[in-house]
């Protein structure tokens, strides 16, 4: 193919241009950020924030229930959790419940949420954030940093209602699971320290991690946290079998579930860091969102949750580098 | 045909060894962002304005590809890739299509004015182009990126690249 022609147009760059860019450049160099690693960890860890941060991005479907699902649990590994949203469609569509509206009327906040402030800096950021921000050391191609936010702490509480409860489960045509009597009246009171994004775009798509420390929940004492787990499980469409097993074979106090659309995503566990996370491939089209890859991890008394519309080997590698 | 976008040997066995020589780097990829604009669009400080927010943009994240500097390159043209494509989107309704500003040269009044008659002759057959298939020839021609570095950045196929820039190559030299 005779194509010499089409390189009439290469010019090198006019000295003068490149010699002022160049000095431009190395002007714009500053000193690096410095990151302190956290200094202790809450003895309550849960990733719910930020799982439900990042599934916002990834799972819309789902994040209702699963925001309302997680913040019971706590967290220091994550394991994934298939359902199968036609299944979950189905036993909601068969009722008149409205899970939002009825959590809604149990939830009392006490520190209401803020929107979430922009940073121009990392540093600035983390003093928002009162912990140090961390960053990938590589990005996939083409996405460079292009915000940083951060929201601020809030409180809320919700009361339990085992009567509320007993009655969804039974709209819902779930009459084999006993709603645990000690949650009635009880209080769960949940604190959530500041939840910082950073996010990489290329000019169409985003790419973003969520950080957080843990948020504090003080349970009421006497609560079988596995009880309350299995009904959430039979909440997501699981048969009664398999919600049982997972409640019983789950630590709670170390362990966030994340349910998982069987259908449109997979997942598998994930060396992170030198820690275990939960990585999840999303292989395509879900309810209006793109397919992707989520990595959810903590580290250093940190959680995070990296995702985005990349290969999971992308994204996983997007999540060794951070720092 | 023309070079290739990936780096040479001796800036690709620093990254591997120590922290590349950012200097090299420069060198190497600004020729290749500038003519991608060159070819992108008809207006060289438009393309001398676009190739520095291209720079801007990447230069401070130039240390995460610290072991990566092949990846610096193609990161970089993705980067202005989304420029050229901002800055169309912006003047897109109101560009002149007559704006093209003499075409620098260097060489005896003679060459420069054949290069220059070319350049223009060349430019108003791309500025007739569909817009993906200028956007190709300028990775291709203006950046020298390979058909393997032009799916990546587009999402295309490699064949697929291959396919279309023989095709639009072919269709020029024709009108040529």
């Amino acid at each position: 193919m005779n194509d010499q022609f089409l390189n009439g147009l290469r010019r090198e760059p006019a000295p003068a241009f490149a010699r002022q860019l160049k000095s431009r450049l190395h002007a714009l160099d500053g000193p690096a950020v410095t990151e302190a690693r956290s200094p202790m960890w809450r003895w309550l860890a849960t990733a719910a924030s930020v799982a439900a941060l990042a599934l916002a991005f990834t799972f819309p479907a789902v994040r209702t229930a699963a925001e309302a699902f997680l913040d019971y649990f706590r967290v220091v590994n994550f394991a994934g959790v298939a359902f199968d949203p036609q299944r979950m469609a189905q036993l909601w569509s068969s009722s008149s419940v409205d899970l939002s509206t009825l959590i809604g009327q149990q939830v009392t906040p006490a520190a209401p949420p803020s929107p979430p402030v922009a940073y121009s800096t990392v540093d600035e950021a983390s003093a928002a954030a009162q912990m140090p921000l961390h960053a990938p050391s590589w990005m996939a191609p083409g996405f460079t940093l292009s915000s940083i936010e951060v929201r601020g702490e809030h409180e809320f509480s919700v009361q339990g209602n085992t009567e509320k409860l007993q009655s969804v489960l039974d709209a819902l045509g779930i009459t084999d699971v006993s709603v645990p009597t000690a949650l009635d009246g009880q209080t769960v009171s949940i604190q959530i320290p500041p939840v910082a994004r950073l996010v990489y775009g290329d000019g169409h798509d985003q790419i973003t991690l969520t950080q957080s420390r843990s948020p504090v929940i003080a349970l009421p004492a006497g609560v079988d946290v596995a009880s309350l787990a299995e009904i959430g499980l039979r909440l997501l469409g699981l048969d009664r079998a398999e919600a049982y097993r997972l409640a019983q074979s789950v630590d709670w106090r170390s362990t966030l579930l994340v349910p998982v659309p069987a259908t449109t995503a997979t997942f598998h566990q994930v060396e992170v860091q030198s820690g275990t996370g939960l990585e999840i491939e999303i292989g395509g089209a879900f309810n209006g969102a793109r397919g992707g890859s989520l990595v959810l991890w903590s580290n250093d008394n940190v959680v995070y949750a990296l995702g985005g519309p990349v290969r999971a080997t992308d994204a996983l590698q997007i999540a060794q580098s951070v720092q | 045909m023309t070079p290739e976008t990936d780096l040479p040997a001796e800036i690709l066995s620093q990254s591997a060894a120590a922290a590349p020589d950012w200097d090299a780097v420069y060198a190497e990829q600004l020729p290749k962002v500038y003519n991608f604009f060159r070819y992108r669009l008809r207006d060289d400080s438009v393309a001398e304005d676009l190739t520095a927010t291209t720079f801007e943009k990447a230069w401070r994240s130039r240390e995460s590809y610290r072991r990566d500097v092949a990846g610096f390159a193609t990161w970089l043209l993705a980067i202005a890739r989304n420029v050229a494509t901002d800055h169309l989107r912006g003047r897109r309704v109101h560009a002149p299509l007559e704006d093209a500003e003499a075409v620098r040269a260097s060489g005896t009044p003679e060459e420069d004015n054949a290069r220059e008659s070319d350049g223009e002759r060349l430019r108003a057959l791309l500025a007739q182009l569909p817009d993906r298939e200028r956007e190709l020839i300028s990775l291709k021609y203006g950046a020298g990126a390979t058909n393997r570095a032009i799916a990546k950045l587009t999402g295309l196929s490699e064949s697929n690249v291959g396919t279309i820039v023989h095709r639009v190559v072919e269709a020029l030299r024709r009108d040529w």
